[in-house]
């Protein structure tokens, strides 16, 4: 793995010899157009077979990693590129599991790439695993999540108050999965604690930000009708 | 004498119950008969209790309030009394948190679609191998809350189940946590000072001694003859000596 970095990081240079070359040869030159272009496709050329190495590696290190995930900070820090090039990579490396003749996919859901299997492969997987459930949260915890997702950060009291009901063993129930957390206190009267949802709350519900969520529905007089006659 | 008793969840709370009704009984949430919702929903939890149900107080509170509201406005003359009050009317307070609540819960329901289909999708842990890479960190704060090590927890079994090949046969065998304590302790003179949670279960392979070993451990910190600490990627750590004072 070691070679390998050093190998690439031999190939940058390169890249940028053979550039200045084409720009000198530019200058000096009306002879003829075909050495230059000839410079130019082998720059492209090299940079191209870098990218490709890059992409492996970062293929490589997503692998590794399993569901603990990859951030982009992680990748250009452990591979020596800028954020930029690691987003370039991640997308391309993305697309190439797109298609449905692979099995699993990359996803990135809040901050972290990872590897999942595609959902066509579950119904095959339950049989390998004699899975028989699939973990389900009540309707109560999804309120709840809902709620903290939409008006985060959010206090215990204030959540109670749009559910009318206690939400004391809900929030330890939650954070204890590692859906919320607590953020800092409110100001109110005695400092309560604030929840926000956290990194695997997106994973959970794939998205990629809170922006994702869909609009909350407006409720007026004029769409009253649809909502409880439906 | 012994009645029969269970608490049943149908509903989530006293609103989503209001809702239930109020859709049931067809009636205008913009220009709510609260008349009608509050002899709805004393009947719904009279029938409740005539079926030994308990009934959560959250029910009990709101309903107080629903009387209270009837009450006021059977009382003649007293009505000037909710129209010059500096409170907003109880009514149109109900029906905001009804508007509010029915957003929340129909926002959940896309919620759970979402969660429904990532449930189809599966990861694999992190590479084993890489724990013989990791770099040992000497120093181990102490911090964290009990809900870090259940989380962590949960992920040690997780992939302990995941690693470990299925048994089809199923022996009973008494584990004391006393024995494997004993067993703990003389492992740890084979172990770096600081180790992970895993390295203690290399012998283990079903759940009670898996528990036996957690129970051990937690012993072995209660008596300051190991610390833990649990990482950022959920991993416990313990390192030997701990923090005795």
């Amino acid at each position: 793995m070691n070679e390998d970095m050093n190998t690439i990081e031999n190939n940058l240079p390169q890249i940028e010899a053979n550039e200045t070359v084409e720009a000198h040869e530019e200058k000096n030159v009306q002879l003829s157009m075909d050495p230059s272009i000839q410079e130019e496709e082998e720059a492209k050329l090299a940079q191209k077979e870098n990218d490709v190495k890059l992409k492996a590696i970062l293929e490589g290190l997503l692998f590794l990693v399993g569901d603990d995930g990859l951030t982009v900070e992680q990748a250009s820090k452990s591979m020596d590129i800028s954020t930029k090039k690691a987003e370039q990579l991640f997308d391309a490396l993305q697309k190439d599991y797109v298609d449905d003749s692979r099995g699993f996919e990359i996803e990135r859901y809040g901050s972290r790439y990872r590897f999942l299997s595609k959902a066509f492969v579950h119904e095959a997987a339950k049989k390998l695993f004699s899975i028989d459930k699939i973990s389900k949260l009540s309707n109560a915890a999804l309120e709840t999540l809902a709620i903290i997702a939409y008006k985060q950060p959010i206090t215990r009291v204030e959540i109670e108050e749009i559910r009318g009901v206690g939400a004391d063993v809900m929030i330890r129930k939650l954070e204890a999965r590692g859906l919320i957390k607590e953020e800092g206190r409110s100001d109110a009267p005695g400092r309560p604690f604030l929840y926000s949802v956290t990194d695997e709350f997106m994973d959970a519900f794939k998205l990629l930000s809170l922006d994702e969520l869909p609009d909350l529905p407006e409720f007026n007089k004029d769409n009253n009708d649809d909502l409880f006659h439906s | 004498m012994n009645e029969f008793k269970v608490t049943i969840d149908t509903f989530d709370g006293p609103l989503d119950l209001m809702l239930h009704l109020i859709k049931e009984k067809q009636l205008d949430l913009m220009n709510l008969d609260m008349n009608v919702l509050t002899d709805q929903y004393i009947a719904y939890l009279n029938q409740m209790e005539n079926l030994h149900l308990e009934i959560a107080s959250e029910y009990l509170s709101e309903l107080a309030t629903l009387i209270e509201y009837k009450s006021k406005k059977m009382l003649p003359g007293k009505h000037e009394d909710l129209d010059d009050s500096y409170e907003e009317d109880p009514k149109d307070r109900l029906v905001k948190r009804l508007l509010e609540y029915q957003q929340f819960k129909e926002a959940s329901e896309d919620l759970n679609a979402l969660y429904e289909s990532r449930q189809l999708q599966l990861s694999r842990p992190l590479s084993d191998e890489v724990d013989q890479w990791m770099k040992e960190d000497e120093s181990l704060p102490y911090e964290g809350n009990p809900y870090d090590l259940m989380r962590a927890m949960k992920r040690v079994m997780m992939r302990m189940r995941l690693s470990v090949p299925q048994e089809s046969t199923y022996t009973v065998k008494e584990v004391s946590m006393e024995d494997r304590e004993l067993k703990v302790r003389a492992m740890l003179d084979k172990l770096p000072k600081t180790f992970r949670f895993e390295n203690l279960l290399e012998d283990v392979h079903d759940m009670p001694m898996f528990i036996a070993t957690f129970l051990s451990v937690l012993d072995l910190a209660r008596q300051h003859t190991l610390a833990f600490t649990v990482d950022e990627n959920d991993v416990i750590w313990f390192t030997r000596g701990g923090n005795a004072e």
